[in-house]
């Protein structure tokens, strides 16, 4: 089984070489889109080992993943695995992530905060944002309130899922339309739980900081077009 | 009123110019046509202005001029949303060309894969 992990990377030099360095222990290769950052992301991915591909301007997180996933698919992916390049996921709970699509049991997979590991340093308002943003999720999207953690941005998929799974917001609304894509879809979704370690500078690139609205207002517009 | 001439002569031109945009096949036939009966009907609120009071009344509205402010804002409301939504499609085009040159890239670097046309 080929596994790429997609990492996409916005002024993320600082931290980006640690986790590509624990990554490339665990997977078969890993795939840095620098999405058009100002430092040196790109050549500190590039001396840790991993494929970097370049945006010329910045298009979002969703953009750079899926500009990554394109890649990963046609450098014969069985699995692609979505991970972010800060350093706050647990490169420990790839093995659990990518089990259950290896076996079978699963087409798509994703690391919950919510299952049980407390996410560390995790602060009061973000734990209140992503409750809302759970119950708006079940109720205007369509996501089932089993998924425990609909904004997770660790994620595994077989090949044939990452092929169906035709996600087109750039920016942080990806997230909320590749799991209402997911829940469409006959693809079989697990969730695993996974831990979570939040930084001071972390947080300081978090999507909540009036992001919230900025999502529900990017997947009204996407929901126009074709 | 030579008011009313100057708009109503402004609106004749906007009608003219809304058709030669569709023979240049900038604007589709629907759309030239909505834009016909929204030409029309202000060449007509202008040169008829008590109508707006009979379909203010017929509304429920009170005055003439303040049904035609509502319907006005109802209006921007609507074409702003479609400025919206046109900039968030070129959003999307341009991240197509983006990705596609990042492709590209890294096939001529080596970096091997890309891609069968589609991105």
């Amino acid at each position: 089984m080929r596994v790429v992990a997609v990492v996409p990377a916005y002024n993320e030099g600082a931290r980006l070489g640690e986790v590509v360095g624990a990554l490339l222990a665990r997977v078969d290769r890993v795939v840095v889109v620098d999405d058009g950052s100002m430092d040196d992301t790109a050549a500190r991915a590039q001396a840790a080992g991993a494929t970097v591909l370049r945006h010329a301007l910045n298009r979002g997180q969703g953009a750079a993943l899926k500009t990554g996933t394109t890649f990963a698919l046609a450098d014969g992916a069985d699995i692609v695995v979505h991970y972010d390049a800060d350093g706050q996921h647990d490169p420990a709970s790839l093995g659990a992530l990518i089990a259950p699509i290896a076996s079978g049991e699963a087409d798509v997979v994703y690391g919950s905060r919510f299952l049980g590991i407390k996410a560390e340093g995790m602060p009061f308002t973000r734990q209140v944002v992503l409750f809302l943003a759970r119950q708006f999720s079940a109720l205007v999207l369509g996501i089932p309130r089993r998924i425990t953690d609909p904004q997770s941005g660790l994620r595994a998929m077989s090949r044939a899922a990452a092929v169906s799974l035709d996600f087109r917001q750039d920016r942080m609304a990806h997230c909320s339309e590749l799991l209402c894509l997911v829940a469409r879809s006959r693809w079989r979704v697990k969730e695993i739980p996974v831990r979570v370690s939040y930084s001071p500078e972390t947080l300081a690139k978090g999507q909540f900081r009036g992001g919230a609205w900025r999502i529900v207002w990017q997947l009204l517009l996407g929901s126009f077009q074709r | 009123m030579i008011i009313q001439y100057l708009l109503v002569l402004t609106l004749v031109v906007a009608l003219g110019l809304t058709w030669r945009r569709v023979r240049q096949g900038a604007l589709s036939g629907w759309a030239a046509a909505l834009w016909s009966v929204l030409w029309i009907a202000a060449a007509v609120v202008i040169l008829r202005p008590e109508m707006t009071s009979a379909i203010a009344g017929w509304l429920g509205v009170g005055r003439g001029v303040d049904a035609v402010i509502y319907v006005a804002i109802a209006g921007l409301y609507y074409l702003v949303f479609r400025i919206f939504l046109k900039l968030d499609k070129f959003e999307r085009d341009l991240t197509v060309i983006v990705r596609r040159i990042s492709l590209d890239e890294a096939k001529s670097n080596k970096n091997e894969p890309p891609t069968n046309g589609q991105a």
